[in-house]
């Protein structure tokens, strides 16, 4: 039988193309479609359904640890975090840490990025120096800078001391316990920023700075009319990224504070992981990851209308 | 011959070559938690391949502490991975996984050979879900030579500690000298340190499956820890102090008195121990004239629900659990023994003579709360007990929150 079908295929082919050739005589249109499958169904499995599912399950009261069947309940699992003080604790803190974290490190980052871009004469060590604390894993950097907090063995309080203060117990605190996840937050994604900034900075052509000169523009003028201007895509994009990282925080502080004193520096991230790795209460970590998603939705939103305006 | 018949003897060979189990090896793998001596499990485990040919037992370990360990296992089992066949579980853990179906029951297993305690932490709903891998419960370690030097018994009370703890302070004048080093952290030996002196005034958390919170004796016992930060007994960063930190500074000789498991007593003894021969351990002392409490600890042993190999993992279980392990890793590798006539036995008393008083401190411990949303209870007590002596939280609100959260939880 199969004898036969392969056959019949040879004789086709003597009466026109070959059957695995047709492909090529597809439309422009067709032509996109087939070739950007790929791609489309690997996002599809692996983004798309995961994202699907998890919506699916925010519907759904399913806690491994308590023996039962999911059972759909509906909007439950919403309006039970709509009264969980932890969830809004934890939301607030993760804004508070994007409000701070994201501007400190473009502040940074832009700096940084204009330092790095000063003609030295050797670049390479600024250019590494840029690149190992982004190279560096976040829970290293959250464990490097808990060990530099440290009331007893910190290095951060032995400075303190021998400039006359007095040692702070940070991780004693909700607010310096806050303070030290955020500075070490913005000394870990400045780097980042600075990347990117640096990047965009290298297109901006000389001969504009030139120009400047022969009208007799300062260096701050030149700052705030050529390179920032400029710059501003880079920076857009920079800051995109930023935010919706910063929106997810959880390694720094997980390894710093593990969200204490209490829970006062835990994060929506850190709290979604906990109900699902921890307290397996899969229905109610979905519904939190599904409200973190939205978030994250809708700046990345207000991110792209930003950037179509301008165009 | 066509294709027909060749892939019919095809299947043939294989399905012969599959059945003969004379042939065949049998892996299995176990979790161990790091902290609990591995290396010498894996003699045990040598022993066991060599009585049982064609067996070949692999020791996986990973993470720390036992909550790190619990989200490894978490994952593995919510995945239902097959690679791992035996888990040691922390004694707070069988519950939770009888509820999700990740252990394999034991059928008619004797339990009454094990210490009652035991028996009781791996039977849930009348089922055996685990067998007892070796004990565990907290004891307070102090410096003997520091108490002799000032003429003090070792304390009965919490008040007797502050006491002899500021006389030993006044004495030495040495402001690296800390009373008491207990866990403050928010780590499971954080609600250990809330339940002690809880239970010592006669109070239960958990009876029968209901919650019966006892919202003054949480609030003195709350309290209790808070004024020892206060006073200076314990120092000012406890709320950053771990299991293992409290290990350490005791060892360096920063510490009259601590709060610890058994497995510190070791590291006293050792080789990098600044107080080798200084150190004395007690019974946990008890809140006013209440009784003297302590937490029960230990691990197990179970059998993944996902393992190909359940027999074989069974019989493995149960010869890890036997008597005969129980006395070679007390022997061998200072674990307490679950079962009661261990603690008499001449090898043990030989290589770790303070074993003879710790069976009466093993009987008269007591459970951490039983149930399978135990990880839930576990949070909101350590997050409290955390913030209380950070002086985030008074420990009256920090009792109230306990209630409002754990009557959520057991409900």
């Amino acid at each position: 039988m199969t004898t036969t079908s392969i056959l019949n295929a040879a004789s086709n082919a003597d009466r026109g193309p070959p059957a695995w050739t047709r492909w090529l005589d597809l439309g422009d249109r067709a032509l996109g479609v087939v070739l950007l499958a790929p791609a489309a169904i690997l996002l599809a499995l692996i983004i798309v359904y995961p994202v699907l599912r998890l919506g699916y399950t925010s519907f759904f009261s399913l806690s491994l640890t308590s023996g039962l069947p999911a059972e759909f309940v509906g909007l439950e699992n919403y309006s039970l975090m709509l009264e969980d003080p932890v969830f809004w604790e934890t939301t607030w803190n993760t804004v508070l840490i994007t409000l701070i974290t994201v501007p400190g490190a473009l502040l940074v980052g832009l700096a940084l990025a204009l330092l790095a871009n000063l003609p030295f004469g050797v670049q390479w060590p600024v250019r590494l120096s840029l690149l190992i604390p982004w190279a560096l894993p976040l829970s290293f950097a959250g464990l490097i800078f808990a060990w530099f907090f440290h009331s007893e063995y910190g290095v951060v309080n032995d400075v303190l001391v021998r400039l006359g203060f007095e040692g702070i117990i940070w991780f004693n605190s909700p607010n310096w316990a806050f303070a030290a996840i955020c500075l070490t937050i913005v000394w870990k994604t400045s780097s980042f920023m600075a990347l990117i900034i640096l990047a965009g900075l290298q297109t901006i052509p000389r001969s504009l700075y030139e120009a400047a000169d022969v009208d007799g523009a300062g260096r701050v003028r030149q700052f705030f009319e050529i390179t920032l201007p400029l710059l501003k895509p880079s920076i857009v994009v920079a800051l995109i990224f930023r935010t919706i990282t910063a929106l997810q925080t959880f390694d720094i502080p997980y390894m710093m504070t593990g969200g204490g004193p209490g829970t006062s520096t835990s994060t929506l991230a850190m709290y979604i992981h906990q109900n699902t790795v921890s307290f397996l209460d899969l229905g109610y970590g979905s519904a939190l990851a599904v409200v973190m998603f939205a978030l994250s939705m809708c700046v990345t939103a207000v991110y792209l209308r930003a950037i179509r305006t301008k165009e | 011959m066509n294709i027909r018949t060749m892939a019919s003897v095809f299947a043939a060979t294989s399905v012969l070559a599959f059945s003969m189990p004379a042939f065949a090896d049998t892996d299995l793998k176990i979790f161990v938690s790091s902290q609990h001596q591995p290396d010498v499990w894996r003699k045990v485990l040598d022993k066991y391949e060599a009585a049982n040919p064609g067996v070949k037992v692999a020791i996986e370990t990973g993470g720390n502490t036992s909550e790190a360990q619990a989200q490894y296992l978490n994952t593995v089992m919510s995945a239902k991975d097959t690679n791992l066949d035996v888990l040691m579980l922390d004694v707070i853990r069988p519950a939770q996984y009888a509820a999700a179906g990740w252990t394999s029951a034991f059928e008619n297993k004797d339990m009454s050979v094990y210490l009652p305690a035991y028996a009781g932490a791996n039977t849930v709903d009348g089922k055996v879900v685990a067998l007892p891998a070796f004990a565990d419960a907290m004891f307070l370690y102090y410096r003997k030579d520091l108490l002799e030097k000032y003429g003090i018994a070792p304390p009965k009370t919490w008040e007797e500690l502050a006491a002899a703890a500021k006389k030993v302070a006044e004495g030495e004048k040495n402001p690296d000298l800390q009373g008491l080093s207990f866990q403050g952290k928010a780590i499971e030996g954080a609600v250990c340190t809330f339940l002690l002196p809880y239970w010592s005034q006669g109070k239960n958390l958990v009876e029968n499956g209901k919650l019966t919170f006892d919202h003054d004796a949480a609030v003195t016992a709350l309290k209790l820890w808070k004024d020892f930060v206060d006073t200076g007994v314990a120092k000012k960063n406890i709320a950053e102090v771990a299991t293992d930190d409290t290990r350490k500074e005791f060892q360096a000789g920063s510490a009259v008195f601590a709060v610890n498991w058994s497995y510190a007593w070791t590291h006293f003894q050792g080789a990098e121990s600044a107080v080798t021969g200084k150190v004395g351990v007690t019974r946990l002392p008890a809140l006013g004239g209440g009784e003297q409490a302590s937490c029960l600890g230990g691990w197990e042993w179970g059998v993944s629900a996902y393992s190909t190999h359940q027999d074989e993992a069974k019989k493995l279980v149960e010869y890890l659990s036997s008597e005969d392990v129980s006395v070679f890793m007390a022997a061998n590798g200072s674990l307490l023994p679950t079962y009661a006539a261990a603690y008499g036995n001449n090898e043990v008393l030989k290589a770790v003579p303070w074993f003879a008083d710790a069976l009466q401190v093993v009987e008269t411990a007591k459970p951490r709360p039983v149930t399978p949303r135990y990880n839930e209870v576990s949070e909101v007590i350590r997050t409290t007990v955390n913030a209380v002596l950070a002086g985030v939280t008074t420990p009256e609100d920090g009792a109230s929150q306990i209630e409002a959260r754990l009557k959520r939880i057991l409900r």
